[in-house]
This record gives structure tokens, sequence and C-alpha cells, in this order.
């Protein structure tokens, strides 16, 4: 890295081999190993391990980022796409965007969405590893089997099923309601922009939640049972374990899926495309997702739907920052 | 290591006192029941005809209960092409991903050297790249690799697109993995690739478990690049061959009954797949023999 | 119509107009005689066009042109778009010839997708062909793109609940319809809940426009160069009171509704008699709806027939009629169907030309009546037969409408104001106010840059 000028013809020092611990949790043991290391491990083998995924990114990614980032400051239509040649408009489409009052809204709608929706997939998903680690057998392989059944369920399936359980009419929902004493009949879920958001995030969460549950789940199965039953021994109570041990432990895992569900939700669209399909006011409705599709390629303008993909990678970046900072900073220190 | 301890998972929770278990399980039943239900609702109405399904009420048991919707669904000849499709293009996402993110999380994790931060927040921001606008771009790409209609051209697309992520989760799991094993492993003799192999991979299973389930998932449901550059009726993967029921026609009414029958058969191999991939969680790779 | 939704749906529309001079100039009509012998490809949208139909293509097509072969391809509704905006322009994976949906036909015809076939006007039918869709096929004069089909819309009703409510004739007017639907759902004959005498969801603008073509309103028009959207106007002003009245009066459904699946409120649920004959449920809550033609497939009672449920049409208990215009006649209802062109890149313009060829002939065009679908040339109207349901569709499409066919309506379809609008007409929104607030926001958009 930058701090560690390269020494020489070796090449070689203790900093080419990261030592990781138990990274936010135990004691850490830097540098006793290294020496192990050292004699192994020749300076261009992470590049060599790093190789294959470079090469498929460039291959893939190299051309379809150059194109966005061009198009962007391109009046690019669908006359452009069928061989007129594209004018150069520099900032034009940014401008454009960043002077309709609207997306601020869209922007706003879209953040709080999206930060509600990472952290109850986290909470309720954390939840469910914990409850895998804790029930009977027989109750977890239940557990398991049903997150495994709503992660196999395919979107467009599922998107379905779940408008017919909110149906107005004749859903589940509704039906399950009335009998249970309260009054739902003909309550359309949909209509209010709050009501609308709700079913949005049961919706999204239910989706979300396996992925995180085995994630954390996996995270869990790596702490070791003799840390937790140290810890039992000494007198800590089951949730302080937890806290001071099992949540450390599963920190770096947990910090990923974190952050992947704010980027995924920030950018969340087929749900809300597919309710919006159903019912609900849509410029009360838009999130991010939406808007640039009505926006860019609803309308064929390709070159302010490049500008609202690029502002988008933007905020997202501005809304981790600090989060990915820290991350890094960790990368450092370790 | 050499003297590793076996213990039981459930060495802790013996302790837990029971009324807070049996809280435990029931609530792990309920939670089971909220998630497994609209996938029932799925199968239930897959067995109903798409007249039943609209008649106006709730029926929690499929009424006048048939295979014919799967049997139109299979007679259309269209299911095993799309099928294969489907099942090559998803392998070959997964072993390439696999490989390739696990070597690449090795390398961010286990070693420092130049260019790795900026690999790692290339990786990250890569995530970020809304990719709804991409379609044109992508479309050239693979045209101009004379890739359109091939396993190969939608793959590499697949690949790059859930890279990132899988170097992300693997790292987290590597780093996880204390090195200090492997180095007790190789003072006990053992070189530091078998060390490697014998430890350190063992521990990551249930991570490589996670992140390959991931990329099975991505690849099989994945359908907006498939229609861009899958447009072909010989290429057509699962998932577009599942679109073609959802908008069959102009001039007549969806048939949800069979939606719903061909939405399973897409999600039998991923279960099929989850089976066989839940036998090699559970079993001694997590919780056996290398902890201690 | 399906295809006319995903049209907005899928988008691309907008920048279309430039100044209309781009079509078809990239492919030079080859000199004349024998074409080369090759494989060219059609592209279907949806399942529509039934199997019988693409073999019949694909013999004939093989028996005129020895040694080439035709081979279809079906595009699903959704995702067309996308698909040519991506295939289109590309040389070398282009489909020959592509059905598209009609609204989507002007927005590719401007931009030079299609390759110019004025020279087979005549020989396909010319003056015979719908004229509308001809129109949205069509730039500066020339023909890129012909109809292929056509459907409609018109009114389905329960004749049982309507003489229940003491009404017994269909009505002659617009204004009648608007009365006796109100009337059905003041009497609520058989004491349903939630009743509607008309169900119409408050965002369902495709059916709701026919009030406005009726008072002879428009949604846009043109002045030279410049569309503006007309919502303010007098007729449309005429049209959407009308409108207002009927959500008010006559229809119990959710304001936030579109036009999908509409016959399900006409149909009666899997009833359950009591041993006295008495009870029965009902999942029927309209009295009227308006749908595509099709949907009459889809209404009907219930029962069984090889052990598998059916719907089956009871003309005792249901009905169908054209919506009546304000003076009588029919009213000028939204038109669905789809429209045929060249790809301006297709290699093999030549043999593309004779599959038109054979569309347009005769046979086929009486296999489409046959099949349900409406027949591009008026001769071969009367192949679909002289059921109500094929009077209804004649009809209704008689006086039918496309929407404006300015360079950015589909880009304010996808935008969805048009639902917003006439939600909020259906929650009862000053006219004039929402009407001007309207048409400020949709001139824009309808002009939008190319």
């Amino acid at each position: 890295m930058g701090r560690h000028p390269r020494s020489g013809a070796s090449g070689l020092r203790a900093s080419d081999l990261r030592v990781s611990g138990l990274s936010a949790a135990g004691p850490r043991s830097e540098g006793t190993s290294a020496p192990i290391a050292r004699r192994r491990r020749p300076p261009r083998v992470p590049y060599a391990l790093l190789a294959p995924s470079v090469a498929i990114l460039v291959v893939a990614l190299a051309y379809p980022l150059f194109w966005q980032v061009v198009t962007s400051m391109q009046q690019f239509g669908l006359a452009q796409q069928f061989g007129k040649p594209p004018t150069f408009v520099g900032l034009r489409n940014y401008v454009d965007l960043f002077t309709d009052p609207y997306l601020w809204t869209v922007v706003v709608r879209s953040i709080v969405f999206c930060l509600v929706n990472a952290f109850v997939t986290v909470l309720v998903g954390v939840g469910v590893a914990v409850l895998m680690k804790v029930v009977h057998a027989g109750v977890r392989i239940a557990v398991q089997v049903a997150m495994l059944l709503a992660w196999a369920m395919p979107v467009v399936a599922a998107m379905t099923v779940w408008r017919w359980l909110f149906d107005y009419r004749f859903g589940v929902v509704n039906a399950g309601l009335t009998a249970l004493g309260l009054d739902f009949t003909g309550h359309s879920w949909l209509a209010n922009p709050l009501s609308f958001f709700f079913v949005a995030t049961v919706i999204v969460v239910w989706m979300s939640v396996p992925f995180v549950a085995f994630s954390a789940y996996a995270g869990l199965t790596q702490v070791p049972d003799e840390v937790l039953e140290a810890a039992a021994l000494d007198g800590a109570s089951g949730f302080k374990a937890f806290r001071w041990i099992t949540m450390p432990m599963i920190a770096p895992v947990l910090s990923i899926v974190l952050l992947l569900q704010i980027i995924w939700d920030l950018r969340v669209f087929a749900q809300i495309r597919l309710l919006q399909d159903a019912g609900g006011t849509p410029s009360e409705t838009n999130l991010l997702g939406t808007y640039i599709y009505s926006l860019g390629v609803g309308s064929g303008d390709f070159g302010a739907a490049s500008a609202v993909s690029i502002f988008v990678l933007a905020l997202t970046v501005a809304l981790s920052w600090g989060y990915v900072r820290r991350l890094l900073r960790d990368e450092e220190q370790s | 290591m050499s003297a590793s301890v076996v213990t039981r998972p459930s060495a802790v929770r013996r302790r837990r006192p029971r009324v807070g278990r049996m809280a435990a399980s029931a609530l792990g039943l309920l939670v089971a029941l909220v998630w497994a239900f609209p996938v029932y609702w799925m199968i239930n109405s897959s067995f109903m005809s798409s007249i039943r399904l609209q008649d106006g009420r709730v029926h929690l048991l499929p009424v006048n209960a048939s295979w014919d919707n799967y049997t139109s669904v299979w007679a259309s000849g269209s299911f095993l092409p799309a099928l294969r499709m489907s099942l090559a293009v998803t392998f070959l996402t997964l072993a390439v991903t696999l490989v390739f993110a696990f070597l690449a999380a090795l390398a961010i994790s286990r070693f420092r050297f130049r260019g790795r931060r900026s690999f790692i927040l290339a990786v990250l921001l890569i995530q970020m790249l809304p990719a709804e606008g991409l379609f044109i771009a992508q479309y050239r790409l693979i045209g101009s690799l004379h890739l359109l209609n091939t396993v190969l051209g939608v793959s590499i697309l697949y690949i790059a697109a859930v890279v990132p992520f899988t170097v992300w989760m693997l790292r987290g799991f590597v780093a996880g993995v204390p090195i200090e094993l492997e180095e007790a492993a190789m003072v006990d003799g053992l070189s530091r690739t078998q060390a490697f192999i014998r430890i350190t991979f063992p521990l990551l299973a249930p991570g490589l478990v996670a992140s390959g389930v991931y990329a099975f998932l991505q690849a099989w449901n994945e359908f907006t690049v498939a229609l861009v550059v899958l447009q072909s009726d010989a290429s057509k993967t699962l998932p577009i061959w599942l679109r073609s029921f959802v908008q069959a026609s102009a001039s007549r009414d969806t048939d949800w009954g069979q939606v719903m029958a061909a939405s399973t058969l897409i999600a039998v191999p991923v279960i099929v797949f989850f089976l066989f991939v839940q036998g090699r969680m559970t079993s001694g790779l997590v919780s056996g023999a290398v902890k201690g | 119509m399906k295809m006319l939704r995903f049209a907005a749906l899928g988008a691309a529309a907008a920048l279309a107009l430039t100044a209309c001079s781009s079509g078809g100039g990239t492919t030079s009509s080859s000199a004349s005689g024998t074409p080369e012998a090759a494989t060219i490809k059609l592209w279907l949208a949806g399942g529509d066009t039934p199997d019988t139909l693409r073999d019949y293509l694909k013999t004939e097509f093989a028996k005129q042109n020895p040694g080439s072969t035709l081979v279809i391809e079906q595009q699903d509704w959704g995702d067309l778009v996308t698909k040519l905006t991506t295939a289109l322009p590309d040389k070398a994976n282009t489909p020959d010839v592509v059905e598209l949906g009609n609204t989507q036909s002007s927005t590719f015809t401007n931009v030079g997708a299609f390759l110019d076939i004025s020279d087979m006007y005549d020989e396909l039918g010319g003056a015979k062909l719908l004229p509308s869709f001809v129109a949205a096929g069509e730039v500066d004069g020339k023909n890129y793109t012909l109809p292929y089909y056509f459907g409609s819309r018109y009114v389905f009703y329960r004749s049982d609940l309507w003489a229940a409510a003491g009404v017994t004739a269909p009505p002659a007017t617009l204004a009648d319809f608007n009365t006796d639907v109100a009337k059905i759902a003041t009497a609520d004959p058989k004491g349903i809940a939630n009743l509607s005498g008309f169900w119409l969801g408050g965002q369902d603008w495709r059916n709701a426009i026919s009030w406005i073509f009726a008072n002879g309103g428009e949604l846009a028009v043109k002045n030279g160069d410049t569309w503006t959207s007309t919502m303010s106007d007098p007729k449309t002003q005429e049209g959407l009171k009308q409108l207002q009245t009927l959500w008010t009066t006559a229809s119990k459904a959710p304001r936030d509704a579109t036009d999908a699946n509409t016959y399900n409120h006409l149909n009666d649920a899997d009833s359950v008699a009591a041993t006295d004959g008495t009870t029965t449920t009902y999942s029927l809550d309209a009295a009227t709806i308006m749908a595509p033609g099709w949907a009459h497939w889809s209404i009907g009672d219930l029962g069984q027939k090889d052990g598998k449920d059916v719907r089956t049409w009871n003309d005792s208990t249901f009905g169908v009629f054209p919506l009546p215009g304000v003076n009588g006649g029919y009213a000028p209802v939204f038109a669905g169907g789809s429209n045929i062109g060249i790809s301006a890149a297709s290699q093999h313009p030549e043999l593309a030309k004779s599959l038109m060829k054979i569309i347009f002939s005769p046979e086929y065009q009486q296999m489409l009546g046959k099949n349900g679908l409406g027949p591009a040339n008026a001769d071969y109207v009367s192949s679909l037969g002289d059921d109500q349901f094929a009077k209804a569709l004649i009809n209704s499409a008689l006086n039918s409408k496309l929407t404006p066919a300015a360079p950015g309506w589909a880009a304010l379809e996808s935008s969805k104001k048009l639902e917003e609008f006439f939600q909020k007409i259906s929650q009862g929104a000053d006219i004039a106010a929402t009407a001007k607030e309207f048409d400020a926001q949709a001139t824009p958009i309808l002009n939008a840059k190319s």
C-alpha cells in the first residue's frame, strides 16, 4: 500500500502477509506468524490470485461503464441508437436532473425506505439466525426449509402471490384480519402511500431475510462453542455473551451484509414497479428505481438515464462513505 | 489442534431455561410459517384452474385440484430446453464465480500488496452502479464478442455481476478464521497448503455455501440481462420462459394457474440444490472436529 | 389493450421525432428478380397468432421462395421495446419482419427503424386497410408499418341485474347509459354489498377516455409542429364531467384500480346453494363493465367440463353492446391491435416483402378473422363471424381511436400521469383546475426533445 514502499529486491516484508485475527474481537497476535509465511509467499501471489476476477470484471464492465459515462454527457435517444450521431451536451443532463424538485422528493423518500428496509432486514435476519442456533433441531430444520423455500421462489411468482395476499376484496390478509375481529373488508392496502410502503417493506424484508439469516447463521457457526461456554462459566448471561462475544465475531459478515442491503434497497425496482401496477398513486410511491425507469428508459432518453445512474452511484457512495472508510481503515490496521 | 475437542453445539444451550427454549421454538415455528406461507400459496394455486383462482374466494386447499396446469405447461415443449439452458448458465456462473472470488478473497484478506486498497474500493463501487441503464452497452459488448444467444455470453455478464459481492462475502468469512489455527497446524508439521486445506477450508465451508447459494440464485432467477442477450427462442432461460406465461397474449387473459405451475417447476431444481447443499452445511464440516 | 399498455411500460418512445427524415433509407431496394435464397426471421408479439397460422406462413413462404426458410420467434409484449431497441439496428441479428403494438409503431417508425414500403401499399390492400393503424405507421406520407390485426373494447353487462333494476333495453345514447348504470347502483335489486352499476377503476384511463372521445374531445392536438394537451378543452371537460358523475353515482371500484381483470367483477363466485336453494354467495359486485372483446372467454357461469373448471357464457345472465355515442350510434373507444413492418436493417428485404404479401393475402386475412383477430383489410372483416361478440367487436372498432401520435405520448403514458389525473377526477377534484395542472405538465412531455 501507499505507505509501505516496497523494499528492494527481496520484496518480502512482514506486512506482505495480512495477519488476520478474530478481527474485531479477541486479542490480536500480529507479527508472530509472519516469519513462517514470509518464506512461503512471494509478492506476486496476491496478484495471481486477483487476476481472474480482475480480468472478468474488465471484460464485462469496462465498456458498459465507459459507455454510461460518455452517454450521460450526450443527447442520446432512440434516434441515436438507430444511427443518428449523438450530440455532446456536457453536463446538461445533470443540470436538468438537479433542477427538478421532484427528484429531491424521491431521493429523500428512497433514502428513508432504504434505511428502514435494510435495518429491519438485518435485524430480523440476525434474529432468525440466532433462533436457528438455539431451537430444537426439528424446529431449526423447519425454519431453514421455510427460508430456503422463500428464497427459491421466482421473483415474478413471489410478487404475484403477494399481490393476491393483499388483494382488497379477496386477499388472505384482509380475510385473516377480519376473522380476528378487525373489519378489513374491502380495505385497499395500496391506496394510501404509507400503507403502500408498508406492504412493500413486508415483501422486500420477506425476500431479503433468508439471505441475511443464512449469512449470519454461517457466521454464527464459526464462533467456537468453547468461547461461549467459557463465558457462560464466567457467569455471562446469554444476552451478554451474544452482545460481547458473538456479535463482534460475526460483525465482519454483518457489516458487509448491511452495506449490501443498503445498496440494494436504495435501487429497489421490481417490487415497487409491480406493486404500482397493482395500485397506489405512482407519483407518491416512486422510488429512485422506478423514477429512473419512467424518466429515462421509459421515455427512451438514454442520456438522462445514464446521468441518473451515475447520480445514484454518487449518492450510494455518499450514503455509505463513512462506513466504507471505516471498513478500509480496519483493513489498514489489521 | 490435534487434540481437537469434539463438542456438541448444544453444550451451551443445555443450560438455557426450558421455558425460554420452548418460547424460542414456538417463535421459530411461527417464523417458518410466515416465510413458507407464500410458497404454499404458489403451490396451492398451481393445482387450481385460473377460473377457480379468480372466483373471488379464499381457497386454503385447492378446489377441484388437478395436474392440468402442469401438463399444459409441460406440453408447451419449451420447458426442457429452457431448463437445460438455465442449468448450463447457472452452473458455469456458480463454478467460475466461486473459484475466482475465493482466490480474490484470499488475496485481500491474507496478503498486503500494492493495489489491494484500490481493488477493495473498486469491488465496492461496482456494487453501487445501477444496472438499469446498461442494457444497450451490454448488448453491443456481447454482440461484438459474437456471443449473443450463447451460454458463455450471458455467463460473462452474470459472473461479473456476482463476483464483487462474492469476494466481499468470502473476505468476511476468511477474516473470521484465525490464522493461528493454520500456523499451529504448520508447527505440527503440515505444509501451508495442507494446513489451509485441512484447517481453514472446512471452516470456510459455510461461507462458501452461503455465497454459492447467492450466486446460484442470482443466475437462476435473473432475467433483465437474459432478455437482452438471449433473444432467440432456442436460448431462453427459465425466467424468460416463465414470463412468456405471464404475458402470453394480448388477446387472452393470463392463465394464473399455469404461471404458478411454471413457477413451481422453476423452484424445484433450486430446492433440490438446496437440499444437496443443506446436507453439506449440516454435516461435520460445520460443527465437526476441527473446532477448538 | 395489453399491447398499448406495454407500449407505455416499455418505452423508448419520446425522443422519436426529429424532423422525421430518417426513414428506411439504409436499405436499397434491390433489383427485381428472384432474391437469393436465405433464412428470414419473423418476430411475432405474444401468443396471439395461433399455431395454425404460423404453420401456414412457414409453408406458404417456403412454397413461394424455394430454398428459403421462414423462422418465427415469439417475443413477449412486456419485453418487446427493449428487444426492438437493441436488435432492430443490429444488421447481424435483426429480425426481418416485426409485429409491434400500434403506439410503439410511431415511435420506431420515426427513428428510421423500418423500411419504406409505400411501393407495396396498394398491393397489400391500400385504402382497404384500417386507416388509424395505417396512420400510426406513416411518416411524411410514406408507409413504414401496416396494420396486422385489430381489437376493440365494448360493454359487458349482467342482464339479470339490469332487468331486476327495471332497465330492460340496452341504452341508445351515452346519456342513457350514464343514467341507467347510476339507477342500477342505487336500486341494487339483489342487495349485493358494494354493487357498482358500472365498475370503473379510478385510474382506468383506457376505458374512461371513451367518454372524452364521445363528447368530441381530444387528449392532445397538433398545431403546426407542436402538440398541446387538451384536457382543458370544453369538449374534453364535458366528458370529464360525465365521468366524475359516473364515479360518484355508479362505480364503487377503488380509486387506484386500473382496467386489469375487470371481468371478475361480473362473474358469480362458486355459489354454495343450500338444500332449499336459497343461499347463494356472490363475488359479483358489478352490473356492468367495459373490457377488450376477448374478455368474453372469461365471463360466464362456473361449471365443469371433463372435470375441468370452465366458465360458460349464458345469454340469460350476460349481454354485450358497444358503448353508445352521445347522439346514438357508437362511441369512439380506445383501439387495440398491432402493426407489422420490415426492419430497415434487414439483409433480405425482397424475401421480407414476399412474406408481407402472404400476410396480406385474402387467405391469411380470413384466417385471422376466423381466429377472432380483426383482419387489417376491411374486405375480410366478415370472416370474424356474425355472433354478438363479432358484431360488438366490429361496431365498436369501426369508431375506435388511437392515442395521439405525439412524439412524447409513450413517455407521458409511462410517467403514469394519466392514471393520477383520472384518479383525482374520480376522487371529486375540481375538473377545471386539475385539467389545467395536467395540461401544463403534459404539453412539454408530448413535445419531448429529440
